[in-house]
This record gives structure tokens, C-alpha cells and sequence, in this order.
């Protein structure tokens, strides 16, 4: 009888042996809560799949964030906010259902912008509170200049703003593109690193988006989402248009005019909380800190922002701005 | 998809039946006293124990194993090898290859419950005590009536509800069977998580496992049943779900009084006891182990 020492980590597939079963993990999770409707908006030949549950007021809109993951990361605001309101989700272009376009162009923030319109349009929604998560926080802040009249609030968790440097011990990325000589820590955010191991590169970066203790199922769910999309869409969208440098943000989020309300790890590894700091201040919104918390609170602290964003409408109707 | 754990394991090793089959085994801290947890095999693996692994192997020494037919395990398709000798020596077989020279068991079901009880009566010195979750000792009372609705082995009419347990439609549609069935042990609002997670173990496995399992033929009758029970002189504690749609509530009760062991119901509760009440079912195992201990004279 043989003894052997455990392996640092278990091999990915560690229970799939004999080949007799069906694949793991073919099909998705089951849901808590499934869409009332679902369908596609198409722009220029791009499909984007949006979803809609329950039929409360207001309409609260799902930014997706980076295409790195799909809808699904809504999964624990979702059935507890469709109680109440009417809520609209999509999946951002290059992820989930929705379609790879294979420029970078195609990835820029106005059009992430652009299809949440369309989206809003198909669905018949005039008006929604944009929930938004990390990059999603650019599309949203696009939204809620250029088509002020289309939002009645922004939620940002996390927000993905280059307004402060990423995060304490986080390094540069001008050398995305370029062969490095290593694949320590940060040095896999690279292009090359991506197309040799991108598996090794979605749990290394989940490892810092989600740095709480007992984070092991957001982190599972994520790197499966991840692997969902591939590493040369995601390329791409390292290389499309964002929004701009500290000044053409500062100057769009003093354009803001809806009511703003920020939520942010006080320990983000990903986005500093310094980003978020600024960004209340300076579009003069409330500031939750989740003291402790990482990049994606609404996973790892899904009652505290679930409320939050509750208390936000709440106070929407009142009209005290 | 992986599986991120909690709780990598210390050690991991096989243990050889002497029939061959491997038997793999996985064991988690450095505690007193070794508990061993009883897989429910073949329709799922010692994952099953994922709620209960990172808080017993704080306290004690956990070892768990995958039964024949599933995980890491062998399987076997030759319906010899689930006859209950090698089932419940299995258990002996990784208690040697762990130097585990007694322990308390934790077992589900008649998979793991039936076989600790039998370890318990032949083999007194190896076993310091049992908690019985979803108490399947077969016979002991009547079935429910739809376990016994339909035949395992004909062609039927319909695939609908229990006529999935069919070895027919285990052919067509496994995964099918297994998000069925776990639907059914776990009844509970917000389950969703645990029948993902057990469909995945079930489909982990193999159908020719099942069916090589479920055409094993027993010679138990209730008085052989009843006399190993009554023979066990360990501790044991019962704990059955009220809503329990495998195991009837009856046989928790009826085990109860042939052994003295105190029973805990669970109002509300469906089969995955351990899976969906976790915290519940640690701490209900720890002052259990923890009385043991008391009980030494």
C-alpha cells in the first residue's frame, strides 16, 4: 500500500478518471432564481444575451465588468434584488452568451456603452439604476454622462478608475505585450503568459480579487467563468479605447448628475481604495467601506451590498440631492 | 469544473482489497481520536464530507476514503466485488493502511451507517463509537412506499420520478438520475449548491459502479438484522431528518430502541444532513466524540 505525500493543490480534474461519466461541469450551476426573459441585442454583427427578472420599480441595470467573467457574477444580488425591483443583466461582449468579436475596437467602452443602451431599448426600459461592478464602473460612468437622462442612479463596487495607482503591490503592465523572463506574481499579466497558461494566469489573478479567507467557491466559480472565454479575447480587450487619463475622468465625473454611491474593499489588491475614495468625493456620493474586504464584495460580502443597494433606491424616491 | 478546498489533505495513499480493487484514501490532521468517514459509494465520493472535513481535522484526525466503484477508487464492474465482505473490510483496509488501530465512524445511510453497525458487531476493538446520519439500516421497517414503486431491473412505462432509479435509465440518462435523486434527499429551500454538488459526484463515478452495486444479492433477513444491531457495545448517536425521502424516520426510531442510542430528528431535515447542515452535524459529531472521552473509566 502506497503512501504519498498530498500535491500542493489537487489537480484540476481530480475525480474525472474513468471516462465513463459525462463531463464534469457540462452543464451550469442551478440557479437560485431563473430569468423571466431572456434575448439578444445585435449591433454591427455582435450579439449581446441580456436577461430579465421580476418586475418591480425601478429597473436596476447589471453593468457587466470585465469580460474575464459573464453575468453569472451577479449571481447573489440577482434573486435577492428581483424581489423588489425589476432587474436587467447582461453579458458583456466577449463572455458568456454573448459574442467574441475579434478586434480590439470592438471592445472599446463606448461600445460595452452602446450595447447597454441597446439592451435597455429591447427591454423597455427608459430609465435604470446602473449597478456596476470594477470596469464596469467606466461603461457606467459613460452612461451617466452622455445619456444622463437614461440613469437615475449609479452603484459602484470596486470601481475600476485610473484615478490612483491599481493597488498597493500591484506592477505596471506597459509590457503586456512583451516576452518577459518571468511568471512570478504580476508578471502574468502578459499577453504571452495568457496564451501558455491561461488557466494559471485566471487563478492567479482571482487569488487577488478575492483575498478574504473562505473565498474558495467565489474563486472556483470565477476561474470557471474565465475559462469560459479565451485568452485572445481577452487580449484584445487590453487593447481597446478606454475612457481616458485622471483628468478626462475627474472632468466626466463632475458631469455626473444622478445620485452615486461607492462601495469599496478597504483591502482591494486590484482596484486601490483610493480609486473610490475619489470617486465619491469627487462626484460627491456616499462612500461604504467594506473594511476587509477585496475586489468583489458583492460575492464575498453579497448581504452587506445586497442592502446597500437597497438603502441607495430607498432613498432614490425621496429626491434629496 | 476544479474544486478549490478548504482543506488539502496531509496524506494521501491506496489501500488494496484482496481482490485487488484499490481503495483511495485521503487523511487530515493529527488529533485524538481518528474519526473515519464512511463513504456513501458508488453513487458519490468522499467529497460528500466537504462540510465536515475542515472543522473535524482542526479537533481530530480525519481520514476519508473514496468506496469502491467512485473517485479515485477503483471500479469495478463485476457485481462480486460490492458484496458486503469487501464493503465493509474496505473500511478495515484503510483503518490498516492509516496505522488507524481504532476510530470513532461516521456514516450516511445504509451505505455508511448499515456498514459501521456491521464493523461494530464483528470487530468491537476497532471501533470506539458511530454517529449515524440518515439512519439506513435496511429492513428494519418498511421502506417508503415510492423506493419500492417501480422495478430497478425491467424496461417501464415512464421516466417520470422515481422510475429513474431504473438500470435502464441510469443507461440513458445518468446525470438525469443523479440531479433527480439528489432533488429528492434534499428537500431543504436553498439547495441548490448541495445538488449541483452531488449530481457532479454521481456523474464522477460510473453507471456500470451502480449497477454492479445494486445487483449485489443480500442474505440479510430482519432477525440478522436485528441480532448485529444488538450486538454493537459502542456509543452511538442517530440523527434522522423528519423529511428524510430515502431513509423512513421509523428505522431511526426502531434502531433507537434495540440499541439505547439517544436519537436526534431533525425537524425539517431531508437525507444530506452532513451536506446541508453542516454546522449542526459538526457540532453534534464533536460532543459525541467528546462524551466518548468522558465515558473512559
Amino acid at each position: 500500500m502506497a503512501r504519498v505525500r498530498a500535491p500542493e493543490r489537487p489537480p484540476a480534474e481530480r475525480r474525472s478518471r474513468s471516462g465513463a461519466g459525462a463531463p464534469q461541469g457540462a452543464h451550469e450551476q442551478a440557479r437560485a432564481r431563473y430569468p423571466d426573459t431572456t434575448g439578444y441585442v445585435e449591433r454591427h454583427g455582435v450579439r449581446v444575451f441580456y436577461e430579465v427578472y421580476g418586475s418591480g420599480e425601478p429597473t436596476l441595470l447589471l453593468l457587466p465588468t470585465w469580460s474575464i467573467i459573464h453575468s453569472r457574477f451577479w449571481k447573489l444580488q440577482i434573486p435577492d434584488l428581483a424581489r423588489r425591483y425589476r432587474v436587467v443583466t447582461f453579458d458583456g461582449r466577449g463572455n458568456g452568451r454573448s459574442d467574441r468579436p475579434t478586434t480590439a475596437a470592438a471592445y472599446a467602452e463606448t461600445e460595452f456603452a452602446a450595447d447597454a443602451l441597446a439592451v435597455m431599448d429591447a427591454t423597455g426600459t427608459d430609465r435604470a439604476v446602473l449597478i456596476a461592478l470594477s470596469m464596469g464602473a467606466q461603461r457606467g460612468l459613460l452612461l451617466a454622462t452622455d445619456h444622463a437622462e437614461r440613469v437615475a442612479g449609479a452603484v459602484f463596487i470596486g470601481p475600476a478608475l485610473d484615478l490612483a495607482w491599481f493597488a498597493p503591490g500591484r506592477e505596471p503592465v506597459d509590457d503586456f505585450l512583451d516576452h518577459r523572463d518571468t511568471d512570478e506574481g504580476w508578471a502574468k499579466y502578459n499577453a504571452h503568459y495568457w496564451r501558455r497558461d491561461y488557466r494559471g494566469f485566471l487563478e492567479f489573478f482571482f487569488s487577488k480579487v478575492l483575498t478574504e479567507a473562505h473565498s474558495t467557491k467565489p474563486t472556483d466559480d470565477a476561474v470557471g467563468w474565465g475559462l469560459e472565454t479565451d485568452p485572445e479575447t481577452l487580449i484584445l480587450t487590453q487593447l481597446a479605447p478606454g475612457i481616458g487619463k485622471r483628468d478626462d475622468i475627474l472632468a466626466r465625473i463632475a458631469r455626473v448628475k444622478c445620485p452615486v454611491l461607492v462601495i469599496h474593499g478597504r483591502e482591494d489588491a486590484i482596484r486601490a481604495y483610493a480609486q473610490g475614495e475619489e470617486l465619491a468625493r469627487a462626484s460627491g456620493g456616499r462612500l461604504i467601506t467594506i473594511e476587509g474586504g477585496g475586489h468583489m464584495p458583492n460575492a464575498r460580502d453579497p448581504v452587506k451590498v445586497n442592502l446597500a443597494i437597497r438603502d441607495f433606491i430607498a432613498n432614490l424616491g425621496r429626491g434629496s440631492r | 469544473m476544479s474544486s478549490g478546498r478548504a482543506r488539502l489533505p496531509d496524506e494521501t495513499g491506496f489501500a488494496a482489497g484482496p481482490d485487488g480493487v484499490r481503495i483511495a484514501y485521503e487523511v487530515f490532521g493529527a488529533g485524538d481520536p481518528t474519526l473515519v468517514l464512511l463513504p456513501s459509494t458508488p453513487i458519490v465520493h468522499s467529497r460528500q464530507w466537504k462540510g465536515q472535513v475542515a472543522y473535524l481535522s482542526r479537533h481530530y484526525r480525519v481520514v476519508t476514503f473514496d468506496g469502491r466503484g467512485n473517485g479515485l477508487s477503483d471500479r469495478p464492474t463485476d457485481p462480486d466485488a460490492y458484496r458486503e465482505e469487501f464493503m465493509v473490510g474496505d473500511i478495515e483496509r484503510v483503518m490498516d493502511a492509516t496505522g488507524t488501530d481504532a476510530a470513532v465512524l461516521i456514516g450516511l445511510c445504509g451505505d455508511g451507517v448499515w456498514r459501521a453497525i456491521e464493523l461494530a458487531a464483528a470487530k468491537p476493538d476497532r471501533v470506539l463509537g458511530i454517529v449515524a446520519f440518515a439512519v439506513g439500516v435496511p429492513l428494519l421497517t418498511p421502506p417508503h412506499p415510492w423506493r419500492v414503486q417501480w422495478s430497478f431491473e425491467d424496461e417501464l412505462p415512464t421516466d417520470e420520478g422515481w422510475a429513474k432509479v431504473n438500470r435502464h435509465y441510469y443507461r440513458r440518462d445518468y446525470p438525469g438520475f443523479a440531479r433527480f435523486f439528489f432533488g429528492e434527499m434534499t428537500p431543504e429551500s436553498h439547495s441548490t449548491k448541495q445538488v449541483d454538488d452531488a449530481a457532479d459526484w454521481t456523474v464522477d463515478g460510473s453507471v456500470e459502479a451502480m449497477i454492479a452495486d445494486a445487483e449485489v444479492e443480500q442474505s440479510w433477513t430482519l432477525e440478522s438484522i436485528e441480532e448485529t444491531c444488538r450486538a454493537v457495545r459502542c456509543p452511538m448517536l442517530l440523527v434522522h431528518g423528519s423529511e428524510d425521502r430515502c431513509q423512513p424516520p421509523s428505522r431511526a426510531r426502531r434502531l433507537s430502541e434495540l440499541t439505547g442510542a439517544p436519537l436526534v430528528v431533525v425537524e425539517g431535515a431531508g437525507h444530506m444532513i452532513p451536506g446541508r447542515h453542516p454546522v449542526l452535524a459538526n457540532l453534534l459529531i464533536r460532543d459525541f466524540v467528546r462524551s466518548l472521552s468522558s465515558e473512559v473509566t
